[in-house]
């Protein structure tokens, strides 16, 4: 038995909001004890308040989650400021969940506390893990560092997904929450051990454009210098005044490959004209601006749920989570609700399926292939048992 | 009034709802046009730049396109320079070779006619001072016989050779249309290539139909076997051995087929492709212009209107397989 269900209220009151969310939760689990959830919560919301209602309900679940800057349902479809809650039961899957914090001051060591968190909850063996979600904060570590911690400690075969977690476009502070914990800086993990089928699709939409450059000076996931001027300089060519932003991000092309990947800007220092960006950059990969437009981000968001699909190894999956840029947000503006509707084409729209818009996204680019970091990208994750 | 007072509160508080999340969609609509006309603006600014990026490197091409084919245009002239000094070379090496093959007849010529000048001198004061013997007499009758028979065979051999070098000459320089006998010709070009092949242990041989006769271009016929041999020699026998080459003409259907082959150190597949290219050469060091070949290539092509072929194999030779339509002739 493996019942999914979820719950969506998009009443920016916490108390009515939540109590929304439980009801439909309830309506749909008929009687069952759910044993995990992950939330997504607009950043405007009482987090804390949500997380104990949520308890007095069920306090034995295993629960993590995350802020947002946008969250998708099965129930509503695309909302902002809303909140949405997916419950798990399950006789043949275990699901624990960990948190690791301070992950800005070391990384792996966060990591690490997520995963003991975890695996010291779990009655299985280590080696029946078959999936880990993430939700870890974006805006205090790169997200490249925090997968390369996560993959030293369950091995890079386990497919990880997830999202870092958002504020709503503000690029100030984001949450993430652990059972009744709202913390910041952390890493929280849920693990799912047990015959769980999975697959995931990934794809951006953008386009590289413009003239190819070298990244000449770099260090982590800050750029100081392209074509050995100023790597501000280099968005300025394009963008004028305006400063880089997360929707303008960077095609790289690492040495011998033609294949790009994207990494999108945070911020930026304009006395030092360096550039920090979500994920590490390797020094002397080609860049290239890129541009996204409201058809390839459409069409991106269809072939990301129909390469999942197609990838799936059952006959049918019994749930979906979404990860999905919120730089594809910001462009589609107000067709942002249609993104949800073009990949939901092809599923069963009653299939229990949640979502948010996320500062950057976590998937392996084949269902079981080595886990990568992303920026722009529509994620779907596919779930269900034989 | 109870079910009623509830319907109404539900309505309210249904309300009040929808009230909060009119409110709070009001404030994301402004937030979202603020990011919104930003988003539009940064975008206007790359495509822009973009477009003004492109129609910068476009006038770069365009610049660059015309250097090319100014370019493409000097080199086409000095290949065309460069095949007639080759031509003008090979002329000149036919001059050498004719006048070093002349050179015997007319000096065996030359010794005959003043030993006989000498005899004849002394063989008058022997008759003015009256002291002519008949011994005397007989000596000189028979010297005087040997070395008209020598002068006169002599003088023979150099006019038939002037005669071929001259039909050869005239037509490498005029490259003129007339009527020929193929396999004769190409026996006479043969004649002209003594001087070099002298100098080689090879065997070359003309094979094939002699009643072959064409109205075309006898100069052009004559370069190309001359490079082809040329070629075989320079770079078919690296170590002196002694080769067989071999040119067959034969007639089939509407085409003549003149077959070239020899035995030599064959070609590597991997230079098949090119050799008949300009300035195409594994030689440049030994002072190969790399141009041979491409004439061969032209001439047949071009003013021949056939085409040619070439197999080879390493170490058991090449074969060039040159076909001529027969409507042209």
């Amino acid at each position: 038995m493996f019942k999914v269900v979820v719950g969506h209220s998009n009443d920016p009151d916490s108390v009515e909001a939540v109590a929304e969310v439980l009801e439909q939760c309830l309506e749909s689990l008929a009687e069952i004890t759910p044993q995990a959830g992950i939330l997504f919560a607009a950043v405007d919301f009482e987090h804390s308040l949500i997380l104990q209602e949520i308890y007095a309900q069920f306090p034995d679940l295993e629960l993590i989650g995350g802020t947002t800057d946008g969250e998708i349902s099965s129930v509503l479809d695309f909302q902002q400021d809303s909140l949405t809650l997916m419950l798990f039961c399950s006789d043949e899957i275990e699901f624990c969940a960990g948190v690791g914090t301070q992950a800005s001051q070391d990384s792996l060591a966060a990591a690490q506390a997520a995963i003991k968190q975890a695996t010291s909850k779990s009655k299985q063996k280590i080696s029946l893990i078959s999936l880990c979600i993430t939700l870890p904060d974006g805006l205090t570590s790169s997200g490249v560092t925090i997968i390369k911690a996560l993959k030293q400690e369950l091995g890079s075969n386990l497919p990880i997904v997830g999202g870092l977690t958002a504020d709503g476009g503000k690029y100030h502070k984001t949450y993430q929450f652990y059972n009744q914990e709202v913390l910041s800086d952390s890493i929280p993990i849920m693990l799912f051990s047990g015959d769980l089928l999975i697959s995931c699709g990934v794809n951006s939409g953008w386009n590289p454009i413009g003239k190819k450059s070298t990244i000449t000076k770099a260090e982590k996931n800050i750029i100081y210098e392209i074509d050995h001027q100023p790597a501000l300089d280099f968005y300025q060519h394009y963008l004028g005044d305006l400063s880089p932003s997360i929707e303008y991000p960077l095609a790289v092309f690492e040495p011998d490959n033609k294949h790009f990947y994207m990494r999108a800007p945070i911020s930026h220092d304009a006395t030092q004209g360096s550039i920090t960006f979500f994920g590490d950059l390797l020094q002397g990969a080609m860049v290239q601006m890129t541009e996204g437009n409201c058809d390839g981000i459409l069409n991106s968001a269809e072939l990301s749920m129909q390469e999942a699909l197609n990838d799936y190894p059952g006959t049918h999956p019994d749930a979906a989570l979404f990860f999905s840029c919120t730089a594809r947000r910001q462009i589609l503006s107000s067709r942002a609700e249609e993104e949800y509707k073009f990949a939901k084409k092809h599923f069963n729209a009653a299939l229990p399926s949640c979502g948010f818009y996320t500062y950057g996204e976590i998937a392996p680019l084949e269902s079981h292939g080595s886990t990568l970091f992303h920026n722009e990208t529509f994620i779907t994750l596919l779930l269900g048992t034989k | 009034m109870k079910p009623n007072s509830l319907d109404y509160e539900q309505q309210l508080k249904q309300l009040k709802k929808e009230n909060r999340i009119l409110t709070k969609k009001l404030q994301r609509s402004q937030e979202r046009q603020i990011q919104l006309e930003e988003t539009n603006q940064k975008k206007e600014s790359l495509l822009k730049r973009v477009i003004l990026d492109l129609e910068e490197s476009r006038d770069v091409a365009e610049q660059r396109t015309i250097k090319l084919s100014e370019a493409l245009a000097q080199l086409k002239t000095t290949q065309e320079q460069l095949i007639e000094s080759e031509k003008m070379a090979a002329l000149g090496n036919l001059v050498a070779g004719v006048a070093h093959e002349i050179n015997t007849p007319v000096g065996n010529s030359v010794t005959a006619a003043s030993t006989l000048a000498e005899e004849t001198t002394s063989f008058t004061t022997s008759v003015m001072a009256g002291q002519l013997k008949r011994s005397t007499l007989n000596n000189y009758l028979d010297l005087a016989t040997e070395a008209s028979e020598i002068i006169l065979s002599n003088l023979q051999r150099a006019g038939e050779l002037i005669q071929s070098f001259k039909q050869v000459a005239v037509d490498r320089t005029s490259l003129e249309r007339r009527t020929f006998g193929l396999k004769s010709y190409l026996s006479e070009i043969l004649v002209t290539l003594e001087p070099q092949l002298k100098k080689t242990p090879h065997q070359v041989s003309v094979t094939g139909d002699e009643t072959i006769h064409i109205n075309s271009y006898p100069g052009a016929f004559a370069q190309i076997v001359t490079n082809l041999i040329t070629n075989s020699i320079a770079h078919g026998y690296p170590t002196n051995q002694s080769g067989v080459i071999q040119l067959d003409i034969r007639h089939e259907s509407q085409q003549i087929v003149i077959q070239y082959q020899d035995d030599g150190c064959g070609i590597e597949s991997q230079y098949l492709n090119n050799i008949f290219e300009p300035f195409f050469t594994t030689n440049r060091d030994g002072g190969g212009s790399g141009l041979g070949m491409h004439i061969v290539y032209n001439l047949v092509t071009q003013k021949l209107k056939g085409t040619i072929k070439v197999t080879s194999q390493v170490n058991l030779g090449t074969i060039f397989t040159i076909v001529l339509p027969l409507s042209d002739f």
